[in-house]
């Protein structure tokens, strides 16, 4: 049977779907106290839009064996390996963000309209990852970012929560005006926002290659500001330390990975580096510079916090350094598809432990044991699983041998070598070891400091549990999975380059 | 015709009046004006080269643009109010519970 063409948006279309019926549900019963029900909903749409998602990249719908990309809506949204495997990613963070907030919520009003805006958050990513026009770019975008505002404000009467939407919101406003104005400049030069005619009008810029320049440049740092990088990445630690934790979590991975989702295509199909770096426009060396400025950034701002929050915020700059590796370490007839396939298995893996990391400090705050270091003290003797599955997420951020991180920062690394990008590696390798310091803060005060005052852990929040085992799980899972990862992913960005 | 040399100055000069708002305001509403003027350099751009390409994609973009910004201010606004209940004033700088 032949699925319809519009079927590849599956993934996109459940999401939204499910948004819309919540937002119904709202407006029939906005007193609604069954969050069982509303929680179920929400992650019955995250569930099968990762199986949407998953079966269509296992089936190769749209990738070379079934007939290429598809296009769709005058070639506006593509359907292709990139974007499948970006919905995986997407809908398995906003699967587990949905079952942890039903314990978070718990007791708060506005919890259909909580969990409608992460459903439209989500449709947001997923359509950037499928964008194929500035224009739709553009509008995804958007889609992604107002709710997520929204969703970081959420607890509006916390000085906290609102501080942290003003300035995200504030600074979000601000990089998708330059964003636009950035759109406006190339398609000044190209005449067009398809990205395959923007790259051939960039052929023919002849006096206004200048203009083009920094149209690029302006775009980039709208992409800096979504994956939290350098220079638009002060806005991240305030937004994800006062944010409720599971949107933190969802910020810090799935948003972050919608940045890189979209950097990746309209960087490679719209300004390619066969014809741009010649002209001057020489992207990838500006995010070699910015790679290396925000890992070292992230890293060092991390080692000097109390707040084990803020320090998370800090490790997810510096992972999004990493990851912009697979921006970086490419150039023309290099390993282009390998090193940025490892970026995106690296961002998959990232998903995981990083969204598990953030939802046990979501867990630690039901509790209501403190924000600090030293307020992790002894935790581990109270709650043992829990700490355990802290420990495997730290460990695997830290990048150590025998969990999911490690493979993912070594695939990242031994591609940007192959690609001649040493250096990048070694700043790299050398941000990872003095990472390893801050994480085992975490282990170490969990495990083997004595608690100050004994505290008592009166409720074991069922949902958070589940949440948190389901990314400890998934973290060790992509140990002896990373294989097919990697290589699923060096095929659909090596397509990507074809 | 103008020579479309003239319109990329204007919107380079408009753009950089927004970024120059941006810099100096603390009230937040302006700051939110100050927005609206970059993200209308960029209009100004997409209609005058949706003329001089002879293609209406311009123009259509310049309209998805415009409704964005409008969505963007009134998720704006919202965060703006209960600032403004939290803190009991509108200037950015006032809140700094977290420290930098």
């Amino acid at each position: 049977m032949q699925l319809p063409s519009w079927a590849a948006l599956g993934p996109a279309l459940v999401l939204a779907l499910t948004a819309l019926v919540l937002l119904g549900l709202d407006s029939i019963d906005p007193d609604s106290t069954h969050s069982s029900a509303l929680a179920g909903i929400s992650a019955l749409g995250a569930l099968s839009a990762l199986g949407l998602a998953g079966w269509y990249l296992l089936a190769g719908t749209g990738q070379a064996s079934t007939g290429g990309p598809i296009l769709l809506y005058g070639d506006a949204l593509v359907v292709d390996g990139m974007s499948l495997f970006f919905s995986v990613i997407f809908a398995s963070v906003a699967a587990m963000v949905i079952v942890a907030s039903y314990d978070y919520l718990k007791g708060r009003t506005y919890q259909a309209e909580f969990y409608s805006l992460v459903m439209l958050a989500a449709t947001g990513m997923t359509l950037m990852a499928s964008s194929n026009s500035l224009a739709s770019v553009f509008v995804s975008l958007e889609l992604a970012s107002l709710p997520s505002y929204a969703l970081v404000a959420f607890l509006k009467r916390n000085e906290g929560s609102v501080e942290a939407g003003l300035k995200y919101f504030l600074i979000g406003a601000v990089s998708s005006a330059v964003f636009a104005f950035g759109i406006s400049l190339v398609y000044a030069v190209t005449g067009s926002l398809l990205l395959s005619d923007v790259a051939s009008g960039l052929v023919d810029a002849g006096d206004f290659v200048g203009v083009a320049g920094v149209g690029v440049l302006l775009i980039a740092g709208g992409f800096a500001f979504k994956t939290a990088s350098v220079p638009f990445h002060f806005w991240a630690p305030e937004a994800y330390e006062g944010a409720p934790a599971p949107i933190s979590a969802f910020l810090s991975s799935a948003s972050k990975a919608a940045g890189f989702a979209v950097a990746f295509r309209v960087f490679v199909e719209a300004f390619p580096i066969a014809s741009v770096v010649p002209m001057g426009i020489d992207w990838p060396l500006l995010f070699a510079v910015l790679a290396v400025v925000t890992m070292t950034l992230g890293n060092f701002a991390a080692a000097t916090q109390e707040n084990v929050k803020r320090m998370l915020a800090y490790s997810s700059i510096g992972h999004a350094g990493y990851a912009l590796i697979g921006l970086a370490a490419l150039s023309q007839g290099g390993p282009n598809g390998q090193v940025m396939g490892a970026s995106m298995a690296h961002l998959l893996v990232y998903g995981f432990m990083n969204t598990g990391a953030f939802l046990f400090i979501a867990l630690v705050e039901h509790w209501e044991v403190g924000r600090t270091f030293e307020d992790y003290n002894g935790l581990a003797t109270k709650a043992p699983v829990a700490c355990t599955a802290m420990t495997v997420f730290m460990f695997s951020l830290a990048g150590l041998p025998p969990f999911g991180g490690f493979l993912s920062k070594y695939a990242l690394f031994y591609s940007a070598v192959q690609g001649g990008f040493w250096w990048l590696a070694a700043v790299g390798a050398i941000n990872s070891a003095l990472s390893l310091f801050y994480y085992s803060r975490v282990v170490k005060a969990m495990w083997i400091e004595e608690p100050s005052t004994p505290f008592e852990l009166e409720s074991k929040p069922v949902g958070l549990y589940v949440a948190v085992m389901f990314a400890a799980v998934g973290t060790l899972l992509l140990l002896p999975g990373f294989g097919p990862v990697v290589e699923t992913a060096q095929t659909a960005a090596t397509a990507l380059f074809a | 015709m103008v020579p479309p040399q003239w319109y990329l100055l204007l919107s380079a000069a408009v753009f950089c009046i927004g970024l120059f708002g941006i810099l100096t305001r603390r009230n937040a509403l302006l700051f939110l004006m100050s927005v609206e003027l970059m993200l209308n350099a960029a209009n100004i751009n997409l209609v005058a080269f949706s003329v001089f390409w002879g293609n209406v994609t311009g123009q259509a973009f310049s309209l998805f643009t415009m409704a964005l910004a409008a969505a963007e201010v009134a998720v704006g606004i919202g965060i703006i109010l209960v600032l403004y209940r939290n803190f009991k004033d509108v200037d950015v700088t006032k809140a700094t519970t977290m420290r930098w």
